[in-house]
């Protein structure tokens, strides 16, 4: 591996400005775009664009309504924080069940949205939390719905120009989970994963999300599941019907890593599971 | 792979290696691996893997573990640096506990994973230096070892943890 100059901006405005050039890469923790470039020799070679200094963008804020998380936070201290734990559970479990130590402390959120893999793992958890990216170039700002982000395996609307600087989520009182599946516990990529934001009032579903991973060219919403739930009240026989139907909405494809008939399966065992769990409390 | 090419762009940066302040020219698209083994002649952080899988080149930055094969040098500016070479104390004509109970324990066959397996350990007891098995295994379950079965490593680790004191971690983070 051998790249140009790599431009290393001492401030977000900077960042900006520098994205704006030809063939300019941004690297945050590295650990996909490292792995990418290990074997790659053809030109031509792109320009890093280090962001690691860029402190205004790496860090955890919240206010009334929402929190938001800077680009930069590691997995691990998407883990480890207590404003996540509270507000956004299965982003954090996500966080806790990625690679290993050593990935977690340098992988970051904004890396994991901008890789654009539908097997990123914070992905489905920030599509059931409702989360909107906000995308900068050094002239404008645009907040993009998560959902409206992704367009295909390692496509997304961003901006050769633009850089992601803030992951934004409203504040919510919900239940909910995320469960996946993999080779082995650590550093493996997800077969499939499930995670769910639901709001229960008087046991009742009063509002519900469900996100599926690596079963589709993007994470898709499981939206026919969310209608057969929502108004309903837990049970083995409502959490049973829905296991039934969301294998039809997962749309897997065989590769490597798994098949699509046990993804399809897959996918309802992960949502009972996670289902039995809020209603065993 | 042309080795020491001086038309690659470098950069200069500064950093403490094993407590030890460096002032170095470096090249810039090189993992802290690549300068670590092949500019300063570190060689005791093992080259496995080179995609974060093997967990061989785990070093110390900043008080975590990390591969240094997915790290480049303008990344390392100011940093921190860990490696196996610095675990003894200098000077000391002895081992550091946790290598002693490698030793004891059987935990190093071919020793290939060892330097990245110690590195790992250092790391979890500079969080816990109580922990139990799940913990153990949660730590280490970024580093690969195809000899031993990981049982003598978690033995190790467990043996390492009842004789560790505060003074065999301090430097770590210092």
């Amino acid at each position: 591996m051998s790249l140009p100059e790599p431009l290393i901006p001492k401030s977000l405005g900077d960042a900006l400005k520098a994205k704006a050039g030809k063939n300019v890469v941004a690297i945050a923790g590295g650990t996909d775009i490292l792995v990418k470039l290990h074997d790659r020799f053809d030109d031509p070679q792109p320009k890093l664009l280090i962001l690691d200094h860029l402190k205004a963008i790496h860090k955890i804020a919240i206010t009334k309504k929402e929190v938001t998380i800077g680009p930069l936070v590691t997995f691990s201290e998407i883990e480890k924080s207590d404003i996540l734990k509270a507000h956004a559970s299965q982003l954090t479990e996500a966080a806790s069940l990625a690679g290993s130590t050593q990935i977690r402390n340098r992988a970051t959120i904004g890396g994991n949205l901008a890789n654009g893999s539908p097997a990123g793992d914070l992905i489905s958890p920030l599509y059931v939390l409702g989360a909107s990216l906000e995308l900068s170039s050094s002239k404008s700002k645009r907040i993009v719905p998560i959902e409206e982000f992704f367009i295909g395996p390692g496509k997304t609307v961003l901006k050769s120009n633009e850089l992601i600087t803030a992951i934004k989520i409203p504040k919510l009182n919900n239940h909910g989970f995320f469960l996946r599946l993999a080779t082995r516990r650590a550093l493996a990529i997800s077969k499939v994963s499930v995670a769910a934001s639901l709001i229960i009032e008087n046991k009742k579903i009063e509002s519900i999300k469900i996100a599926l991973g690596a079963v589709a060219p993007t994470v898709i919403r499981a939206t026919r599941t969310e209608e057969l739930l929502l108004g309903k009240a837990l049970s083995p026989q409502v959490i049973a019907d829905a296991a039934s139907i969301i294998k039809e909405e997962a749309r897997p494809i065989d590769d490597i890593r798994s098949n699509a008939l046990y993804r399809k399966e897959m996918v309802g065992v992960l949502l009972k599971r996670g289902l039995e769990g809020i209603l065993n409390g | 792979m042309v080795r020491n090419n001086m038309t690659e762009p470098t950069i200069d940066i500064r950093f403490y290696l094993n407590g030890i302040a460096f002032n170095r020219n470096a090249p810039a698209s090189w993992t802290l691996l690549r300068f670590l083994r092949d500019a300063l002649g570190y060689t005791g952080t093992k080259c496995g893997c080179e995609v974060g899988e093997c967990g061989a080149c785990t070093v110390i930055v900043d008080g975590q573990p990390v591969n240094a094969c997915l790290i480049l040098t303008p990344q390392i500016d100011g940093a921190n640096i860990w490696t196996i070479e610095g675990v003894a104390a200098a000077g000391a004509n002895e081992l550091h506990p946790i290598q002693k109970a490698f030793l004891e324990c059987d935990a190093a066959h071919c020793g290939f994973c060892s330097p990245g397996m110690i590195m790992s350990t250092i790391a979890l007891f500079l969080k816990n230096s109580n922990p139990d098995d799940a913990q153990i295994k949660q730590a280490l379950a970024g580093n690969l070892c195809r000899c031993t079965g990981y049982i003598q490593i978690i033995d190790a680790v467990r043996k390492a943890a009842s004789k560790i004191t505060e003074n065999d971690l301090q430097k770590f983070v210092s």
